[in-house]
This record gives C-alpha cells, sequence and structure tokens, in this order.
C-alpha cells in the first residue's frame, strides 16, 4: 500500500489539476477578504458608497454584523461552510480516480496487487495528503490576507484552530472517500463531477431535510456530512462537541468499505 | 541488460532442461461467466518455461477474459490459475509477472519516463534508474518531454511493453502488443520479443496477425467459443501443416478409390466437394498419370504448404473431413 502511495505522491506533484484546485480555493479567498475590506474597513467603506455598493445605513450595520466575528468563522463561512470547499476537492478526487480508469493505468496497477484493500488505502490516503495541505495552506492564506487587510477581524485561539481544523479535515476526507466510491463505481469523470457539486452544495442534503423536518423526522439528518461541517462547533466547550469525530470516521470508515467491497467484486 | 550467467555447458543443459518442465501458466477448468454466459470454458491452458505461447482465437473467442484472469484484472467463476507452480494470488509470483493488457494504460498528460517511474514506484522499486533501462531497451529513451498523448501508436505499444518488463518478469503477457503497429513497428517489437525469449523469459501472447505470430511463437493454443480447441507446439504444428499434393476432379469418389489402390501409403482427405488433398506424395505427376489413364478428369493440381493462418481457420471451421 505504501508503495502505491508513494507512486500516487509522485502523481499529484506533477498533476496540474491539484494546483488550480488550490488555485481556485486562495482566489476565493482573495476575492472574500477583498469584499470584506470593502464593507468592514473604514477605507474600503469610504470607496464602497463612493461606487454605489453601499448605502451610509449600511455602514452603519456593518460593525453590529462584524460583531463576534473572528478569523476562524470568516475562515468557515469563506470556504467550507457553503460546501465551496467540497465541491473542488470533489471534483478533484473524480479527476484523481476517473484517470486511473480512462487511461488503463489501474491495469497496471492491479495485475502487481492482487489485494485490492491496497489500491482504495493508498486513493484514501493520498486524498488525506492532499486535503491536509490545502487546508492548511487555505488557513495560512485566510490568517495572511486578513493580516494584510490590517487585522479586519480578531484572531481566534490557536485551540480553537487546531480543534475545528482536526474534524472538518476528517469530514472533508471522509466526503472524498464517497467520491472515490463513486468514481469506482461510475468510472466516470462526469458522473463524478456531479455528483461533487449535489452532495457537496447540499442540493439533496437541504431539501430531504427541510422535507422530513416538515413530519418532525429530519434531525437524523444533522449528522449528515454536508449538515454536521455547516453546525459543527468552532470551539470545543463540551464533550458533546466531539460528536464531529464520531461522524466524519463514521462516513470515513463507512465510504472506505462500501469503495474496497465494490472494488474486490469488480473485473477490470 | 537480462542476461544469464551460465558456467558449464552440462550446468546449462541441465536448467534448460528443468526450466521446461516447469509451467509457468497452468490453468485448470478455468471458466468465466458473465450472466448465463460463458466467455471461458473449463480451459485448461499450459505453457511451459521458456517458451514463447501464441494464443490464438476470433474476436470474443475468450483471449483477452483468459489472459486478464491470469493477471488478476478478472476474477474466475470457477477453476484454478498456477503461475510458475504456485497459486496466482501469491504475492512474489504476481511480481514475476509483466502485462499488456488490450492498449497500453498509460497516464497521457505524463511523459515516457514519467509513467515508468510511476510503474516502478508501484512496484517498490526504490531506484528510478530501472524506468531509464527499460525504455532503452524499448527505444523510448530519447522521447525527453514528450507527453504520452502526443506519441503514435506504435510510440504506446513500446512503452506499454517497457512498463510490462519493469522489474524483470520472468513471464510476461502480452495481449494483442502489435496492433496498430506499422511494418517497421511490428519488425521491432519482434526482434524485441525474440531478444527477450533468448534472455529467458516465457511470454504468452496473442494476435490476429497470424504470420507474425507463427514467425516467433514455439507453442500455440486455439480457442474457439472460450473452450480450448487445441495446444501444439511448433514442431507439431508443422508436421500438421505438411506439404499436401491437391488436385480438383470431377468423380471424387472414384479418384478416392483409384489413389487407395495406386498409392497405398499415401495418405487422402477431401477438402471440399471437388478437392482432394494427398499427404506424402513425391511426385504429383505420377497421381495425374494414373488418374488420367483411369479416364477420371484433373482440373488442376499443385503442391501446397498450410500456414499458421490456414491451420487455424481449419480448425475453426471444426475440423477436416477426414476420408
Amino acid at each position: 500500500m505504501f508503495n502505491l502511495l508513494n507512486m500516487d505522491l509522485y502523481r499529484v506533484k506533477r498533476s496540474r489539476s491539484c494546483y488550480i484546485c488550490l488555485g481556485i480555493f486562495l482566489i476565493g479567498m482573495v476575492v472574500m477578504y477583498g469584499l470584506l475590506w470593502l464593507m468592514a474597513v473604514p477605507e474600503g467603506q469610504k470607496i464602497s458608497v463612493d461606487i454605489g455598493m453601499l448605502t451610509a445605513v449600511q455602514v452603519d450595520e456593518m460593525s453590529t454584523i462584524m460583531d463576534g466575528t473572528d478569523s476562524l468563522i470568516l475562515f468557515r463561512q469563506a470556504s467550507l461552510d457553503g460546501g465551496m470547499y467540497n465541491i473542488v476537492l470533489g471534483v478533484w478526487v473524480a479527476l484523481f480516480v476517473c484517470s486511473d480508469y480512462q487511461s488503463g493505468f489501474i491495469k497496471n496497477i492491479l495485475a502487481l496487487h492482487q489485494n485490492r484493500w491496497n489500491y482504495v488505502g493508498s486513493r484514501i490516503m493520498t486524498v488525506g495528503i492532499v486535503n491536509l495541505c490545502c487546508l492548511i495552506l487555505n488557513l495560512i492564506f485566510a490568517l495572511a490576507m486578513n493580516r494584510v487587510a490590517g487585522d479586519m477581524v480578531p484572531y481566534a485561539g490557536w485551540e480553537d484552530y487546531l480543534f475545528y481544523m482536526s474534524w472538518v479535515w476528517l469530514l472533508t476526507t471522509a466526503f472524498a472517500s464517497l467520491m472515490i466510491l463513486i468514481c469506482v463505481l461510475t468510472r466516470s469523470v462526469a458522473a463524478g463531477s456531479v455528483a461533487a457539486v449535489l452532495l457537496g452544495s447540499g442540493v439533496i442534503v437541504l431539501p430531504v431535510y427541510s422535507i422530513l423536518n416538515m413530519f418532525h423526522i429530519g434531525g437524523w439528518l444533522e449528522y449528515s456530512i454536508y449538515l454536521t461541517m455547516t453546525k459543527g462547533p468552532g470551539q470545543y466547550t463540551a464533550a458533546k462537541d466531539l460528536y464531529v469525530y464520531v461522524v466524519g470516521a463514521g462516513f470515513l470508515i463507512l465510504y472506505t468499505v462500501l469503495t474496497g467491497i465494490v472494488l474486490e467484486k469488480q473485473d477490470i | 541488460m537480462y542476461a544469464e550467467h551460465l558456467h558449464g555447458k552440462g550446468e546449462k543443459e541441465t536448467m534448460e532442461t528443468d526450466r521446461k518442465s516447469i509451467y509457468a501458466v497452468e490453468t485448470n477448468a478455468l471458466t468465466k461467466m458473465y450472466g448465463e454466459k460463458a466467455a471461458v470454458k473449463n480451459l485448461t491452458l499450459k505453457v511451459r518455461e521458456g517458451s514463447i505461447y501464441g494464443f490464438i482465437g476470433r474476436n470474443g473467442a475468450g483471449k483477452s477474459t483468459t489472459l486478464k484472469m491470469l493477471c488478476g484484472l478478472a476474477y474466475p467463476t470457477g477453476g484454478e490459475i498456477r503461475l510458475f507452480e504456485k497459486p496466482v494470488s501469491d504475492p512474489t509470483v504476481r511480481r514475476r509477472l509483466g502485462v499488456l493488457i488490450e492498449t497500453a494504460g498509460l497516464y497521457p498528460n505524463m511523459t515516457a519516463r514519467q509513467n515508468a517511474v510511476m510503474k516502478a514506484r508501484c512496484m517498490g522499486l526504490a531506484d528510478d534508474k530501472s524506468a531509464d533501462t527499460v525504455l532503452e531497451v524499448t527505444g523510448l529513451a530519447d522521447t525527453g518531454k514528450k507527453k504520452v498523448k502526443h506519441f503514435s501508436m506504435g510510440m504506446k505499444q513500446r512503452l506499454g511493453v517497457a512498463l510490462a518488463l519493469l522489474g524483470n518478469p520472468d513471464l510476461l503477457i502480452l495481449d494483442e502488443p502489435i496492433n496498430g503497429l506499422d511494418p517497421e513497428g511490428i519488425r521491432e517489437l519482434r526482434q524485441l520479443i525474440q531478444r527477450l525469449h533468448e534472455e529467458g523469459k516465457t511470454i504468452l501472447l496473442s494476435s490476429h496477425i497470424l504470420g507474425e505470430l507463427s514467425k516467433i511463437a514455439t507453442n500455440y493454443g486455439i480457442i474457439k467459443d472460450g473452450e480450448l480447441v487445441e495446444q501444439v507446439s511448433r514442431e507439431e504444428l508443422e508436421e500438421k501443416c505438411q506439404d499436401y499434393f491437391q488436385i480438383e476432379v470431377q468423380e471424387v469418389q472414384r479418384a478416392f478409390a483409384l489413389i487407395r489402390e495406386s498409392f497405398p501409403d499415401v495418405r487422402a482427405e477431401a477438402a471440399d466437394s471437388s478437392s482432394i488433398r494427398l499427404y506424402g506424395v513425391r511426385n504429383g505427376a505420377e497421381v495425374n498419370q494414373m488418374l488420367i489413364e483411369n479416364q477420371v478428369s484433373v482440373y488442376a493440381s499443385g503442391f501446397h504448404h498450410m500456414d499458421l493462418e490456414e491451420y487455424f481457420l481449419d480448425r475453426m471451421e471444426g475440423g477436416r473431413r477426414y476420408v
């Protein structure tokens, strides 16, 4: 499995798609901080009023809106809570996994590795490593942007960053493992990309959640990947906050096992 | 590159004999079902170590399915596969196997070297130099930064063979390796296969280009509708494809009777309703003269040699009618 991981990391380093995804995250962050500067910083607010983007009343309201917002909340809202991060990560996973099938290179891999769990394990580890690098780079970039913009919002405590980043990494990796399952089943980049958009943005989960809530039976959907990411705690306050790890680990194990079973049954 | 270092002549002969008594590939009642349809039925294939085994069959006969099962890419519904007398699931055996199934599996946005390094890492080869070595062997060492998507079909196939050669495998399974190659590419690949065979590798390859296959194969297996029709060595095939004298006559039955009476050592068989094939005839003129003297009209006559293609087609049609 570690031979395969070594091979995958060699490929990731030479693959443009990985850098494009990271670029998308960073551009999103620049746009978000740019808009925030226009709305929250006095110099920016002056420009916003001049160009008609904000009214004087809205400028007065901004300080209330920004109350209680720190750099971690801003980071969450900018990239993770809306599902943008999962969509981009999901599309990258679809490109990464499906290219094995489309190029036929999977024949070279599986002819050597009879134990197909090695393939699943190496893919999950690769995605986990790429995901961790992207999240950390994203966070560093977000903090740097805040600093460049003149510390628009206060910084959260390091323990809050650590807590949030650890569980969000687990959940996003679980989402990536779901994408691997879909790609192994369909072997299609198109199907994988559509699934990434539908599942990552909450287009499926939110309507189902609303419908079920009409009958008061939608509570269990709060433990779905999408809603856990959106509603999960930003800081550790009590043991119940640890449920996010259970959700992340549970889905990661579930989708990994399902992928392994599907691959075990497939002919290449 | 992979030259064997053998010392005494006697030692070499003993090792050669030992090798040939081992089966590199052995299947027993191998079966693959897709729903109700059997793609491969009770296939018992034996490939001796050190041979070039030509696996022949029509499209859809079950060649690729069989080869995929040997490589572990498809699961058999029944039966057993042994490679070098060990179960196919044995990881040590899998490392002795190099495969090229259908088209070469290559990442199009990478260079030849990057693809080779990827496969080397997948195998756990610590040194990337092995990638350079196989590229040199297959004549792709100077492709530089050219991406695989810009390669010709022949270059891709050669790169596929290069990947199969990584790790110096003892058994090469090549499925249609000369597909899409130009005559020069075919000749180069043939020479490469012969060189690898001389280095002691066992090669199992399928091809539709039977003329080309007959130039290199030492053994043949013919598969039809998922069943192995025949396994023959080159020597046995040559014997079966011996020269024959073919005559076209008006009265086939009478001609048969006369030939049996006049040439008791000659084996005769009907090729079709008006043609007879005679095996063991040295002088065709004597046969013609005898038939004419007995007032049997001979429309045409001549010596023929059956090649692999003719033999294959003959076997596909269900065998000849022996009289």
